[in-house]
């Protein structure tokens, strides 16, 4: 079991240094100039431009420019702007080439409304998800089931951003029907019915999978044995549902949800850049836009280190719950 | 509909079913699972209806020029309409169209530009279809050709590839694709300025190969387990013993018992493609003016929805219908597939 996870953590943590090396190869040694981008366009001379660079340490081979990054990470580093100095704690991701705040301070802050977006979010769709499945496949091929998988495949097989943007444009902004974003410095009320648009439309399309997952998985444990067998002791059909099948049913659904949360955690996105919401995807976004690398480095970082965690937990606890795994 | 089959839980278990689709075979009449699926495939209503829904967005795609020159001529321009031409005639100084849809102007003409919204249309079309299909095959190759790799020689090759699945599968990649763009576009382009079409050529290129690069990973592994189980069995160890090269047991005794999963994930692979090129249009890492996109044109058209729906609606419905009715067909072709979905 040891070597099992040790193994696991050695290859969570090679993939974690991987995306951090190529991702700082990628734009740090990229033809996309940050200097440039930063230099005012109708002030910008040679001078100015190379005080730049070398204000944000550009100047540097890519090595140290890298060992540095690295450092900050473990260690923390100083930073010197006009004379100042600053220094960064660990894990430090460096301060944004535009905003001149503190990368941690940016995403950090921005952190919790991604969050809190996918929690919403995990919960309409485990909630509706789950409920529908089970019924699907008590009424297995009865119109609703039918009803329920085909509604289920439609939702699932539109763009996600196209359903998304209509529901921001219809409801939310012509219509007035749900409020729109806002911070939660307005007030924690507002903030969170301003949330409910983007976590509906998220749980619900997410949930067009969790339907079919929990379908299949249900109609699967009550064609084992062991529910015939406690049939026909005379338990009532709810017990044997609820108590014998649907626990059984729900461990290959615990797994999977566990991967979409963190799968949400980074795939927020686009909900996030369509309803307007300050969260980490959305900031991901605007940095790109100005060759914002230490924002999109930190933004990289965090989002592979949440992914690999997630995957690392549920291989772990799917290892307690299935040993087979352990052997292969 | 077809039943959707009990164990498709994971794509683990739809591994399995297909293992065992050669023995389930109807001995009688001695089809090949291809044919066995083929024949289920003909028999269902969705995917007959789906099937007429994608040929019909293959030929509007294939004919756009004839059905764009129906249009009648327009009598302020006196030209015919097609996707390019700018026309700030047909605007008013807020950017509105003064002329709305007409027989010269099917779908009416596009807010600022006054460029034929119907041919942006059909045009839209194209890029859709070629990316979603194109990628999908080069990235079905890739990941056939590194399973069969990893999965028959094993040792250092399969640690290396199963290394680079999940380091790949780990990644946050819709954000690292959207940095990755505009850095592959810049250093493509670099050295001499270009007219805005070869930027967009290069552009449309670029986007197929980031879709390759970062799709095929789910195809590999699982070929690579379906192999590795395979090269195992007792056809697979006579051939060897016999002495058939490692060219020929690869492609001529696995490959052939892996027809199915790979159809089904090339079908499941294609409209992934279109929503993904169109999400990466809509976020402003895809297709670039001038080629005419359904993902650019719902950016663009959104902020003037409510006055101007005509510009937003054709390509969501384009689209979504593009994308819905080749996601079922994938679903369809799965079922087909699947031996315990049978009836």
């Amino acid at each position: 079991m040891l070597t099992y996870i040790l193994r696991r953590l050695a290859l969570a943590l090679s993939v974690i240094l991987a995306t951090l090396v190529s991702a700082f190869l990628l734009f740090f040694a990229g033809p996309s100039d940050p200097a440039q981008a930063m230099c005012p366009e109708t002030r910008c001379n040679a001078t100015r431009l190379a005080a730049i660079t070398k204000s944000i340490g550009l100047d540097k081979p890519l090595t140290v420019q890298f060992f540095d990054y690295f450092k900050g990470l473990f260690f923390g580093r100083d930073f010197v702007y006009a004379g100042d100095t600053v220094h960064c704690g660990a894990p430090c991701l460096g301060f944004s080439f535009v905003t001149r705040r503190s990368v941690n301070e940016e995403l950090f802050t921005r952190f919790p409304n991604t969050i809190v977006l996918a929690l919403m979010a995990a919960v309409v769709f485990v909630t509706v998800g789950v409920t529908l499945g089970i019924i699907a496949a008590v009424r297995r091929g009865s119109a609703t089931d039918r009803g329920l998988v085909g509604a289920s495949q439609v939702l699932g097989s539109i763009p996600y951003y196209v359903l998304a943007l209509l529901v921001a444009l219809y409801p939310v902004i012509l219509w007035n029907v749900l409020p729109q974003y806002s911070s939660i410095s307005a007030g924690v009320g507002p903030y969170f019915m301003g949330m409910l648009a983007p976590a509906l439309i998220l749980g619900f399309v997410t949930s067009a999978s969790y339907v079919r997952y929990t379908r299949n998985s249900m109609i699967e444990t009550l064609s084992m044995d062991y529910i015939r067998t406690a049939r026909s002791k005379g338990i009532s059909e709810r017990t044997v549902l609820y108590k014998h099948g649907f626990r059984a049913a729900m461990s290959p659904i615990a797994t999977i949800l566990g991967l979409d949360i963190a799968a949400l955690l980074t795939g927020t996105l686009i909900t996030e850049q369509i309803f307007g919401v300050d969260g980490i995807g959305r900031r991901g976004l605007a940095a790109l836009k100005a060759f914002d690398l230490p924002v999109i480095m930190g933004t990289v970082l965090i989002g592979a280190v949440v992914v690999v965690f997630m995957n690392l937990v549920v291989d772990i606890a799917y290892s307690f719950i299935d040993p087979r795994v352990r052997l292969s | 509909m077809p039943e959707p089959s009990a164990v498709t839980l994971t794509e683990e278990s739809d591994e399995r079913a297909s293992t065992t689709a050669p023995e389930h075979q109807d001995v009688r009449t001695g089809r090949s699972p291809g044919q066995v699926a083929w024949a289920r495939l003909k028999r269902d209503k969705v995917a007959i209806i789906c099937s007429v829904i994608i040929l019909f967005f293959i030929v509007v795609a294939i004919f756009a020029p004839l059905l764009v020159s129906l249009e009648a001529i327009d009598p302020i321009t006196k030209a015919k309409a097609d996707p390019g031409t700018v026309h700030t005639e047909l605007v008013d100084f807020n950017g509105l169209p003064t002329v709305g849809a007409s027989s010269a102007h099917w779908l009416g003409v596009e807010p600022r530009l006054g460029r034929d919204l119907f041919a942006r249309w059909a045009y839209g079309a194209r890029p859709s279809l070629i990316i979603g299909f194109v990628a999908a095959f080069a990235s079905t190759v890739l990941g056939v050709v590194l399973g069969l790799v990893a999965g028959y020689l094993g040792g250092v090759a399969d640690k290396i590839i199963s290394w680079v699945i999940d380091f790949f599968l780990s990644l946050p990649i819709l954000l690292l694709v959207l940095a990755i763009i505009p850095i592959m576009q810049k250093r493509l382009a670099a050295g001499g300025d270009l007219t805005p079409e070869e930027t967009s050529t290069i552009r449309f290129w670029v986007l197929i190969v980031i879709l390759v690069v970062f799709g095929w990973m789910g195809l590999a592994r699982l070929v690579r387990g379906e192999v590795k189980s395979l090269r195992e069995r007792e056809f697979v160890q006579a051939a060897r013993a016999i002495g058939v090269p490692t060219r020929s047991i690869l492609f001529r005794e696995i490959l052939p018992n892996l027809v199915g999963p790979i159809i089904v994930s090339a079908s499941i692979a294609v409209p992934a493609y279109i929503t993904y090129e169109a999400t990466l249009s809509y976020l402003g890492a895809g297709l670039v003016e001038p080629t005419a996109s359904w993902g650019r044109t719902i950016a663009d058209a959104q902020n003037l929805f409510a006055t101007y729906p005509l510009w937003l609606w054709p390509s969501v419905i384009g689209l979504s219908l593009l994308v819905l009715a080749l996601s079922l067909l994938g679903d369809s072709i799965r079922d087909a597939f699947d031996p315990t979905s049978r009836r």
